[in-house]
This record gives structure tokens, C-alpha cells and sequence, in this order.
């Protein structure tokens, strides 16, 4: 824990490091113990001036789940910490780089649109926590937004 | 609790295994006046074992079962692998015993024990992804692999533990308990398939299927001293695995060889329609790959051209795990491979971007858990209410972090500067390692820079939890294939702590690292990696 601290407070000191470049850019004189890779991946300046920092409660609300105060106190630092973390991304060179959705892009594995129907409905039944008859039970929405 | 637990049988296995960073083999072996070099035999497939033993009538199915059921309740007190044991194990094993006796004929898999991760669905049995938000599901289907194990009449003893929807390293993000590690109660299994290590590692099941997302199976099997095999991603249907990140999540088999890890990959691979990302390519047959090592020629990997990634030697990672690895690497030339190092000059970037592209997947996949059709509901006075209570109890801390930092990754405005680029850093990262398997058949590296750690020393630490997913992340972004084994110890715990081999393999070629892991364990001195602080199994 105290080694991560100090690459992050040493992050802040060290010059911007473009990751493109082989060579890594650290002097000796820094006193932690990672080196190579793993201190790549946290030692490069980020530039995340042009992105509004995260807003918890905002994004908790957008993702739709409540957080209390506590944990939005507990769990912001570290939010923001990894988002940090991933400014690094922006100083790769990705001109004309194709984003890749997933590794294999074997394409054309469509289904009919044809429905079928499920054999096990009963089991689909007995999880629905409100059910009333053929309805899944939900309160009224009294906020339109 | 303790006081169950017999007294460690270190001293009879202890000689046989290399400790890194201390005692060489030769000198342990001379200082143990017990050892017998003839009595060494290479590690035996439990899958084969006990298909010979089932058809020979040197045992049942019953009497196996019952043998695994009674030792899972001696070791659960202390490890705790296990979310849920079914109680169908001996009425399976019954069934099977009768069609032999019947002379029918059985699966492949007809009494083989075997372990599911809790988030794959297992049809009538909890299946909770280890969150407080399922903690009552059972679904309504099977998941393919699930169906196809059960086909070849294999057993599924029950559902082991895992972090919560598949996101940690070390199993202590479980909504419901925290493993183990049987090499050191103290330490952790791994994550996130770490009760699926650990079980197997404690002999509590023969075989196991885990997810491996950003390392999940890899990393715990290094931790366990099991094998742990990633497939290439499309090999196995993901059809009834609880998504995580859609274009990384993989379905993954342990075992204590690897010729069971193989086998039970052969079980459950091949094409899927009710999964669309499930790939058409032919499965070959693994079980060729695993002759006996009295078949062997001299050289048997004679020409095998092997990569060692430079950049995970570098200084950060364990130097016990360094030497382990060097000294792996060493085997494999005596057994006649070619090893090179190789640069993967996009390694670094992996780390950020894999966890970019989970935590925006993770947002939207965990869309669906809104307490509405099924899993825990929070009632309220209002429905936007009923998702934000429902949704802040059922989930635990890590799993609503990652959700949160996906949304803001996935947020207007900042799609292009987070997902976009981690897209387009996968793409630098398959191109790497496409070169490198141009020119190699496999690459190696460790699976973790460290063995397994502390429960609790890096729980408050995210970036520091992260870091150790390095050795494992970028093979998730390439979708290739990866197979983890153990091939030393270093020093830790009452007798060692195991350290697995990382390699990785061209896309659809599990065969090339099924041989060469084979052999590679074959030769291995040792007989095998066995955790010394639990009772043997009767």
C-alpha cells in the first residue's frame, strides 16, 4: 500500500512519459520498488484538464443505484484515483487506429427471428420476487423525467 | 477448528520440489534420509483414472462421491470453497453405477466430481455470482457447459466462491465468504475464480469450470498450484455465464493436470447458437496431446519455438517468481524447445485498458440486476426507488465502484477519450502479439508477479489490486489462449507457496499448449503439486 502511494505522489513529480517509446523514462534516484512494466502502467502524467472529474452522487444516480454519504466519501478517492489511472490512455499515439470491439470478429452468427418458446416458464415464475398472475409487479412511476 | 486437521505430510512431499530462492533440489534431497527416487511418478490424470476404475469395477461411482462429499466436509470449516453443495451428488453417482451395471454405456465424464463457479447457472441450484443481489436465484437452465458435463455424466458436487460478479483478484469481494488458500490459510486463493482453485487444489473436486475475464482462472491456479486453462475466446459458449465484459469473459477448466484441464476443455467446447460470439472453428481432439511420458522421445518439444516476454521479467515482479520462471524456461530447452525473449512493446498499455473496457461493459451487463424478474427486490413507494434500493443494498462495494467508473467512461462527451481508445489499444495489443506468434509457437511468462498474498493486505488498495492482473490482462484483450501450470514453489507459508507458468498460444491452438504443458509437468521433477496442510484424501 505505501509503495502505491508513493508511485502516486512521486506520479505527480515525474516528467510526462509517452508510452509509445520503449524505453522507460525513470531515473534512478526514485526509491520505490517497482520498475519496468507495472511502474509504466502507474507512472505517466495524465491530461484529464479537457474531462470534468467524476461526480459520484451524479453518476450513482445515472447508474441507478443509491449510495449513502459514507460510501460516496469512502469510495470517491478511489474513483477518481483509477480515472486518473486511465488518463494515461490518452497519450497513446492512436492516429488511425481501427478500435478492435472484441479479439475475433468471426461475423455472421445471426438467429431467425422466430420466437420459441421456453419449456421451464414455471422456474422463470417462481423467481420473479412480485408477481401477481401474468404481471410483474413494480410501484407506480410518479416522476416523470 | 484447527484441531481436525492432521498433521502437515510435508515432510514426505517436501524434498521433491524445487524452493526458489532458497534450497536447490539436489540439497533438499540429500538432507531427507525418507526419499526414494524410483517412488517419484509424474502427476496422473484423475479424469482417466477414474474412467479405468469405473469400467474395470475397481470402484463406484457411489463409493467416489462419497469420498469427495466427506472431504469437503472436513475442509469446508477451513477454507470455505464452496457456496453451495448439492445434495443430488449421490443420486447421480447411483444412477450411473446401475447403467454400468446394466452394461449401458456412460460419458466420458460418468463420475467425474466436478466444481462450477457461481456464475455460471446450474438449473434448480443457487447460482449467485457470489452477490447478495442473487442470493436467492436459481435458474430456470442449465448454462451450455454445465449441460454438456452433465451429458458426458459428469457430477456437479456444487458452486464455488468467487469476488462478486467476477470483478477482484483474491475472492475477498465474495458477498458471502472469503476463501481460503489450503497452501496457507492465511493467504488468498486468488480471484476471481478462487474457491474453483482452491477446491481443486484441496481435492474436493477432480475438475472445475471457472470465467477468466482479466485473469480470473489463470491467476487463482498460480495462487493454488493447480492448472488453470483459458480457451480462446469463442471456443466455449458463454450461453448461461452471468456476463462481466462481454468481449473479454471466458469460460475456463482447472484441474490438477493437465491432462484433465484439457479433457474436461474438449467437454465443453464447440459451436453454440444461443451464443453469437461462440466460434465455428473445428474442436480437435485434446485428448491425442496426452501420451504417456513412456512414449516420450529424448527431445520431445524439439523445435518448438517458445517467446519468453521480457517485459514481465522485469524488476516489480517477486524475484522468487522471476527465478521460477527462468528456471521453467531452462526445462523447456531441455526438453528441446528454442527460447527467445520477445518484446511486446504495448504490454503497459494493457492494464488501463482492460479495466476501461470491463468497468464499461460491467456498467451495462449489470444493467439487468434492477430487482424486477428476479434476485433480491428492495421495495419502494416508487419504481426509479425501487431500482437505486434494490440495486445499492444487493450489490457490494468493488461491484458498484466498477459500475460507477464505467458509467463515467461511457458518459457523453467521454466515450472517445475512455472506451474508443481502450478499443484501439486492443487493437496495438492483438497486432503485438500476432508478431510474436508469427514468429513463436507459444510465449511464456509468469501468471502473477507474486504468489499468493496476505488475506486483507490489499483489500483498501484498488490500483495496487489491479496490478497484479499484469501478466494476465493483455491475453483477455487478444482473446487467445493461455494455460497456467504450476512449475515451482518460493517461500511462504508452512511449506512453500506454489508459483504457476504463464503460456500463451496463437488463437484456436489449445492443442500446441496442451502437448507442451503436458510434457512440461510430465517432466517435471515432483510428483506433483499437493497443498501439505490439509488431511490426504481417503
Amino acid at each position: 500500500m505505501a509503495t502505491t502511494r508513493a508511485l502516486l505522489a512521486i506520479r505527480s513529480a515525474s516528467p510526462p512519459c509517452i508510452i509509445r517509446i520503449k524505453a522507460s523514462t525513470f531515473s534512478s534516484s526514485l526509491s520505490f520498488q517497482r520498475h519496468g512494466a507495472i511502474a509504466r502502467c502507474f507512472s505517466s502524467d495524465t491530461n484529464p484538464s479537457v474531462l470534468q472529474p467524476p461526480d459520484v452522487s451524479r453518476l450513482a444516480e445515472t447508474a441507478r443505484i443509491s449510495v449513502t454519504p459514507a460510501e460516496i466519501e469512502e469510495c470517491g478517492p478511489k474513483i477518481r484515483q483509477v480515472i486518473d489511472w486511465f488518463g494515461q490512455l490518452q497519450q497513446v499515439d492512436v492516429n488511425s487506429v481501427e478500435p478492435a470491439i472484441r479479439a475475433e470478429m468471426e461475423g455472421g452468427n445471426l438467429r431467425e427471428d422466430a420466437p420459441e418458446t421456453f419449456e421451464n416458464r414455471e422456474s422463470i415464475r417462481a423467481s420473479i420476487p412480485s408477481f401477481d398472475e401474468v404481471y410483474l409487479k413494480v410501484p407506480k412511476v410518479l416522476n416523470k423525467e | 477448528m484447527l484441531s481436525t486437521l492432521q498433521p502437515p505430510r510435508s515432510l514426505t512431499l517436501l524434498p521433491f520440489r524445487r524452493l526458489h530462492g532458497s534450497k536447490t533440489i539436489a540439497s533438499l534431497a540429500s538432507s531427507s534420509p525418507t526419499l526414494d527416487a524410483s517412488s517419484v511418478s509424474p502427476p496422473q490424470s484423475q479424469i482417466l483414472t477414474t474412467r479405468r476404475s469405473l469400467l474395470s469395477g475397481e470402484t463406484t461411482a457411489s463409493e467416489i462421491a462419497k469420498s469427495y462429499l466427506s472431504r469437503i466436509r472436513l475442509t469446508e470449516p477451513q477454507l470455505k470453497c464452496f457456496l453451495h453443495v448439492s445434495e443430488n451428488v449421490l443420486k447421480e453417482a447411483q444412477e450411473i453405477d446401475q447403467r454400468i451395471s446394466r452394461g449401458e454405456e456412460v460419458g466420458p465424464l460418468a463420475g467425474v466430481v466436478i466444481g462450477v463457479k457461481d456464475n455460471i447457472c446450474t438449473e434448480g441450484m443457487p447460482s449467485t455470482a457470489a452477490s447478495r443481489i442473487l442470493e436467492h436465484y436459481r435458474p430456470p437452465f442449465d448454462a451450455t457447459a454445465v449441460k454438456k458435463i452433465k451429458e458426458m455424466g459428469g457430477i456437479v458436487v456444487g458452486k464455488t466462491n468467487m469476488d462478486e460478479f467476477g470483478m477482484g483478484s483474491t475472492t475477498e469481494a465474495s458477498a458471502f465468504q472469503v476463501t481460503a488458500n489450503p497452501w496457507d490459510l492465511t493467504r488468498v486463493p486468488g480471484g476471481s475464480s478462487g474457491g474453483t482453485a482452491a477446491a481443486v487444489a484441496a481435492k474436493q473436486c477432480m475438475v472445475s469450470l471457472g470465467s477468466d475475464t482479466g485473469g480470473s482462472v489463470r491467476q487463482p491456479a498460480s495462487f493454488c498450484g493447480v492448472v488453470g486453462l483459458k480457451p480462446t475466446y469463442g471456443r466455449v459458449s458463454r450461453f448461461g455465464l452471468m456476463a462481466y465484459a462481454s468481449s473479454l469473459d471466458v469460460i475456463g477448466c482447472f484441474g490438477s493436470t493437465v491432462a484433465d484441464a484439457g479433457m474436461l476443455l474438449h467437454a465443453v467446447s464447440g459451436y453454440d447458437r444461443f451464443d453469437s460470439t461462440s466460434s465455428k472453428q473445428d474442436v480437435p481432439d485434446f485428448e491425442s496431446q496426452f501420451l504417456s511420458m513412456d512414449s516420450f522421445e529424448s527431445k520431445p518439444l524439439k523445435g518448438v519455438r517458445v517467446g519468453l516476454i521480457r517485459e514481465t521479467l522485469e524488476e516489480g515482479v517477486d524475484s522468487g517468481v522471476r527465478s521460477a520462471t527462468q528456471e521453467a524456461a531452462s526445462h523447456l530447452e531441455a526438453l528441446g524447445c528454442l527460447v527467445t525473449e520477445v518484446s511486446l512493446p504495448s504490454f503497459s498499455l494493457g492494464l488501463p485498458a482492460y479495466y476501461v473496457i470491463a468497468s464499461s461493459e460491467s456498467s451495462s451487463n449489470l444493467s439487468r440486476y434492477d430487482g424486477v424478474r428476479y434476485g433480491n427486490q428492495v421495495m419502494a413507494d416508487e419504481l426509479n426507488k425501487l431500482y437505486d434500493c434494490s440495486r445499492g443494498q444487493g450489490f457490494g462495494g468493488e461491484v458498484k465502484m466498477r459500475i460507477l467508473m464505467g458509467t463515467y467512461a461511457l458518459s457523453a462527451g467521454y466515450y472517445d477519450a475512455y472506451y474508443k481508445r481502450a478499443q484501439q489499444v486492443r487493437t496495438l495489443i492483438r497486432k503485438d502479439f500476432k508478431a510474436a506468434l508469427d514468429h513463436n509457437d507459444i510465449l511464456i511468462s509468469p501468471a502473477a508477479p507474486s504468489a499468493a498474498y496476505k488475506i486483507g493486505e490489499k483489500k483498501d488498495d484498488p490500483l495496487a489490486m489491479y496490478a497484479g492482473d499484469i501478466m494476465t490482462v493483455n491475453v483477455n484483450l487478444a482473446g487467445l489462449p493461455a494455460i497456467v501450470l504450476p512449475c515451482g514453489l518460493v517461500e511462504g507459508g508452512p511449506s512453500g507457496l506454489p508459483v504457476g507458468l504463464q503460456m500463451i498460444g496463437a488463437a484456436f491452438d489449445e492443442e500446441t499448449l496442451l502437448k507442451v504443458g503436458h510434457i512440461f509437468e510430465q517432466t517435471l521433477n515432483g510428483s506433483g503439486f499437493v497443498p501439505p496442510t490439509l488431511p490426504n484424501v481417503a
